[in-house]
């Protein structure tokens, strides 16, 4: 039973006769409060616990016979809109940097393709009378929790990983993943970093430990991860001997000249693209075999607040559909491993955005020691 | 003599009537060919603008640029003074009146875009933004076109945008444009029984555009596209411009 239900209690407050009952106990309550006021708070507690169990009761019974409050996903029906949140710090190939094109300012990336395919779902869900149209809040990736929990947004869609310690704020509900393979990697520029923690496997001879080597290669060097990402909390929890860089973006990891940086951890297919097409100065740290270093498994998911169960579960069918179906491993495949221009993809069907929800003059925002380790 | 004195009085202003009536309809059609003229080279002034700040705007290691569209304005109310003596700020009397309605509507639409554009181009850290003269230009025209009864486009035979298509009209003009030398003039037409007016101004490739557009042929440029092979001074497109005399 839910006790202190939100929605049950605003169901009941709905209802005219309703709102009468809570008209007078709203009265009851100042009256008791009055009365056992000078004799002790605790009788009174223990009446008002009792009285509130009577209460949701009394709510859940409203609710089920005339379930009047509409639920998320009426709510996106009627709006004719999905409110998805997306960090304006570009996570390439999830979401590219805000490009222009003839039609405008638009975000492109694997992770916008994703929402297309849940608001066309979404349009199927309510009637397919109207489409429901994505509109995309492009905010700082730590903002997106703020704005979530604050109602401003249905969902919201980051490469955020939902499975590694400290990633999952309370409130907030992770769907089951649409990638898999979203490991945390690291990038280097100098090639006697990648020497160091090849050295520390080679001492392992056949008997890998990722951690304990990595732990020993990086220990004493300059290592930078982005505030609140998942390589953040790994290199928080893990790394211990290392000076950790806290920066604003991964943009401004790669820019930071003092203190000169040895070694950058972010998302391993993020930093593989970059590497790839964007910064070709740093390269990853891969095993002696040549194979990409991966420090812990990770994968990403959709991300809600608690209270949005049929939406979560929603989400859960859809991407277990597209999973089915094979459709989300040709979206991983069109975006990771094909060749391809983001801004020609920008132009045909990237999602424009709510400008008023950026910051006027994005800066990507600069790295500083972590204290306190 | 009376009646002569009548036959010649009543000739006398037939002529004077149907004169002043060929010179009453000849007045609005220079007038609205004069307009199209100037509100091709105003949007072609505000592309010259972005490819003028071209580096600037691509620039990663900057964050906010100064691009602002007031600064814009500035720029393309100097050059467009430079280009034709007319100064957008203060529009003199002598300038037909559709020509002082609608410049002013041009102007702003483009510095709406320019506007639109901020976060794109105040991006650090990333170089090409794709806020170049063909995107500037399909904007501001799309603009300015949903708030006017006259219709601007940027068109090319083989545009990268396909909304930009050429009609079998414009298909046409572009055609003969091709095999020509450059000319710096428009090509106006009255069409639909002299109802409206079409316009298509050229635009020829400078040694700027051959960066995305030149060679080698084929291979694809930094937005994806692939160069069409173009030399220095071909036709490349043009601005298309019809004004329906009786919408106003």
């Amino acid at each position: 039973m839910a006790l202190y239900n939100r929605s049950s209690i605003l169901n009941s407050m709905i209802v005219g006769r309703s709102i009468i009952s809570v008209r007078s106990i709203t009265q009851r309550l100042r009256h008791l409060l009055k009365e056992y006021g000078s004799q002790g708070i605790v009788p009174f507690l223990i009446g008002l616990g009792l009285f509130l169990q009577g209460c949701g009761l009394v709510f859940d019974a409203v609710e089920l016979v005339q379930p009047l409050a509409r639920d998320e996903m009426s709510a996106i029906c009627s709006r004719g809109q999905l409110r998805v949140g997306i960090s304006v710090e570009p996570f390439r190939p999830f979401v590219f940097p805000a490009v222009f094109t003839d039609e405008g300012v638009r975000v492109t990336g694997l992770d916008v393709e994703l929402i297309r395919e849940v608001a066309d779902a979404l349009t199927t869900y309510c009637g397919g009378q109207k489409p429901i149209v994505p509109t995309l809040h492009l905010t700082r990736f730590r903002d997106l929790f703020i704005e979530m929990n604050e109602g401003h947004l249905d969902l919201f869609v980051s490469s955020i990983g939902g499975n590694v310690p400290g990633a999952r704020p309370v409130g907030l509900w992770y769907s089951i993943p649409y990638f898999h393979n979203g490991g945390i990697g690291a990038i280097i520029q100098k090639p006697e970093v990648a020497e160091r923690v090849r050295a520390q496997f080679q001492k392992q001879a056949g008997n890998p430990d990722t951690l304990a080597a990595i732990q020993e290669g990086l220990s004493g060097l300059t290592v930078a991860a982005q505030k609140g990402r998942t390589s953040y909390l790994y290199a928080e929890a893990n790394l211990k001997n290392i000076r950790l860089l806290i920066c604003d973006s991964l943009p401004a990891a790669v820019e930071t000249k003092d203190p000169r940086i040895d070694v950058i951890l972010s998302k391993h297919s993020i930093l593989d693209y970059v590497t790839k097409h964007v910064w070709p100065d740093w390269h990853l740290l891969t095993r002696n075999d040549g194979t990409p270093l991966i420090l812990t498994q990770e994968y990403f998911s959709i991300v809600t607040v608690e209270e949005n169960g049929r939406l979560q579960w929603f989400l859960n069918n859809l991407l277990y559909r597209l999973e089915e179906s094979g459709r989300l491993e040709q979206m991983r495949r069109r975006w990771l491993e094909e060749d391809y221009a983001p801004t020609r993809r920008a132009a045909t069907e990237g999602l424009p955005f709510e400008v008023s929800k950026v910051p006027e003059h994005y800066n990507q925002g600069h790295c500083r020691l972590a204290t306190g380790r | 003599m009376k009646s002569r004195m009548f036959l010649f009085i009543s000739l006398s202003l037939v002529f004077f009537l149907a004169w002043s009536s060929i010179g009453w309809a000849q007045a609005p059609r220079e007038e609205t060919e004069k307009t199209a003229q100037h509100l091709a080279t105003l949007l072609n002034v505000g592309r010259l603008i972005v490819q003028r700040n071209q580096a600037l705007i691509n620039d990663p290691r900057i964050g906010n640029k100064g691009f602002t569209p007031e600064v814009f304005e500035h720029e393309v109310v100097d050059e467009f003074i430079r280009q034709t003596t007319i100064d957008l700020k203060h529009l003199s009397s002598h300038l037909p009146s559709l020509a002082k309605e609608l410049l002013p509507v041009l102007l702003q639409s483009s510095k709406e875009v320019v506007a639109d554009a901020q976060l794109v181009i105040n991006q650090r850290g990333i170089g090409y933004k794709n806020f170049i003269p063909a995107t500037f230009g399909s904007q501001a025209a799309r603009k300015f076109s949903n708030r006017s009864y006259v219709k601007i486009k940027q068109t090319a035979l083989n545009p990268r945008n396909l909304k930009n298509m050429p009609d079998a009209y414009e298909e046409n003009l572009l055609k003969r444009l091709a095999t020509k030398l450059p000319v710096d003039a428009s090509f106006t037409e009255w069409i639909d029984n002299e109802t409206t007016l079409r316009s298509v101004t050229p635009i020829y490739y400078s040694q700027d555009c051959l960066v995305c557009h030149g060679n080698p042929k084929g291979i694809l440029d930094i937005s994806g596209y692939p160069r069409e092979g173009a030399k220095e001074g071909e036709s490349c497109c043009a601005i298309s411009i019809q004004i329906p005399v009786n919408k106003r």
